[in-house]
């Protein structure tokens, strides 16, 4: 994936046109949408239905595997809603059901002990750890993406320079102590910075193409993302 | 990659500030985000001035294109179009002191003040509209009244914009009747107390659901503002005996004290002739 800067062609069907190619989805469009959306579902139901660990991943990993076998997203009609909140009411209403089954067999059996795991504790509402982890995930294929493409152009010392300057977890090093520690000038500093954003911010446009339907959602999914 | 939520907002700014490298501009600070985009306030530094620099959607580009060819002074003039490197249309146009339509209304100008720039917005449609324009999204947000008194109309639409609800006609499609429908809602909202009741009825005329019984265009709009202001009956009110009898006296009112005076004069020479 991915071009000389600037120069990014467009490989990546959209949803909507992939959805409207065929009755059912390519193999390579629904990796795109699991890969972006396992964890957020994953998150969403352990916060939403307090869900231990173990639990969360098989309904996560049912949800996928119903999701495919009923063509759920080929019934995604993006004149209703953008495809996110599309598949969050899905998940919501399929975790709702199986969370609904699983306690009638409860009460219809014998007790059963579950060993305590510790809640998953959040101040943020579901819907909110949700959003929080698309874009959590969304950024992290993004520079699983812009990694590959400096391995692949030489691009290492723009990665670095990026990795540790924007990626920093604590304080930020000056732009004087980056150029002196990669032996570079302090505005090849800037302009490498300034590069690898660029980059970044087209790998997550990319990413995003590959999840919405069409122009239209994919700009108000940009814009919901940098607001 | 994990990224923790300090990174990732960190990431997501630094993502969306534009590069701007390669341009004559640099950034200071955001100063407004409309739906076709976000607004900056830059520095052009070749001419050494202040500008705002509109950086949009890379497919609406058109956008700037469209308002660059609207010469008119009730429109913020653009200065330059391009596209930064990362692939996003931008435009830099005037940067406007002053205050926006609704920020300028918490002053509580006077109700010529207020006729005084609706008429300008009323006539920047009507411009735009002979070009072929329509704004789509008019509403007190993309007015600015100038330091001077000076009204600029901004963010003029493209195709993607809906509108904003307040302000929006229920129109299945967009047109100048829309626009004319925002304008009325506009006149609506710059009353927001008891408005005469001409003034009341000219944007309910402007608003009818109905796209044919509203004014055909803007040029009518500003006419029966005029008619208003200048006293005469306007078109959208039939109004009733008494308030016209009212305005005629209002209209004519040197005359009527003359003529009253005429009379008094009359009856008290006729008391006084008689013995």
């Amino acid at each position: 994936m991915g071009g000389p800067h600037g120069q990014f062609p467009s490989t990546q069907l959209s949803l909507l046109e992939a959805a409207s190619s065929g009755a059912t989805l390519p193999n390579e469009a629904l990796e795109r949408v699991s890969a972006l959306y396992w964890k957020p579902v994953y998150r969403f139901i352990r916060v939403k239905f307090r869900k231990n660990n173990e639990d969360a991943k098989d309904l996560t990993q049912s949800f996928f595997a119903a999701a495919l076998q009923r063509d759920l997203f080929a019934r995604f009609d993006p004149a209703k809603a953008s495809f996110r909140t599309y598949l969050r009411m899905a998940v919501e209403r399929f975790a709702a059901n199986q969370h609904a089954a699983a306690n009638r067999q409860k009460r219809g059996g014998g007790i059963e002990f579950e060993p305590v795991e510790e809640p998953a504790v959040t101040a943020e509402s579901p819907e909110q750890v949700f959003e929080r982890e698309w874009q959590r995930q969304l950024f992290a294929l993004a520079l699983d993406d812009l990694h590959a493409y400096c391995e692949g152009f030489g691009k290492q010392l723009q990665f670095e320079i990026f990795e540790a300057y924007d990626l920093a977890g604590g304080d930020r090093p000056s732009y004087a102590g980056l150029a002196a520690r990669h032996g570079v000038a302090e505005t090849s500093v800037t302009n490498y910075l300034a590069w690898a954003r660029r980059m970044l911010r087209q790998f997550v446009t990319e990413r995003l193409r590959g999840v919405t339907a069409g122009e239209r959602d994919l700009r108000g999914e940009m814009r919901r993302l940098w607001t | 990659m994990d990224l923790n939520d300090a990174v990732l907002d960190h990431l997501r700014h630094v993502a969306a500030l534009p590069d701007v490298t390669g341009t004559r501009y640099e950034l200071e600070s955001e100063i407004g985000r409309g739906g076709m985009g976000v607004v900056y306030a830059a520095r052009d530094r070749q001419l050494d001035r202040r500008v705002a620099l509109k950086i949009l959607d890379s497919a609406l580009a058109g956008e700037a294109q469209l308002i660059a060819h609207l010469e008119h002074p009730a429109i913020v003039p653009i200065y330059e179009t391009g596209r930064l490197p990362d692939g996003r249309a931008f435009y830099a146009m005037k940067l406007v002191a002053g205050a926006r339509l609704d920020h300028y209304l918490d002053g509580a100008p006077s109700l010529g003040e207020r006729l005084r720039v609706i008429r300008r917005i009323g006539e920047a449609l009507a411009f735009a509209h002979a070009r072929g324009v329509i704004h789509r999204d008019l509403k007190p947000q993309n007015v600015m009244v100038g330091e001077f008194g000076e009204v600029y109309v901004m963010d003029w639409g493209v195709e993607a914009v809906a509108g904003t609800p307040a302000f929006r006609a229920p129109d299945a499609r967009l047109n100048q009747r829309s626009d004319v429908y925002a304008l009325g809602a506009l006149l609506q909202c710059m009353f927001p107390g008891t408005a005469p009741p001409a003034l009341c009825a000219i944007a309910d005329k402007a608003m009818q659901a109905d796209p044919a019984a509203r004014y055909p265009d803007a040029p009518a709009f500003l006419a029966d503002i005029e008619r208003f202001q200048e006293g005469l009956a306007v078109e959208a009110w039939s109004e009733p005996l008494w308030h016209r009898l009212r305005r005629f006296a209002s209209r004519n009112a040197v005359l009527l004290w003359l003529l009253a005076a005429y009379a008094g004069v009359k009856f008290l020479v006729f008391f006084l002739r008689t013995p």
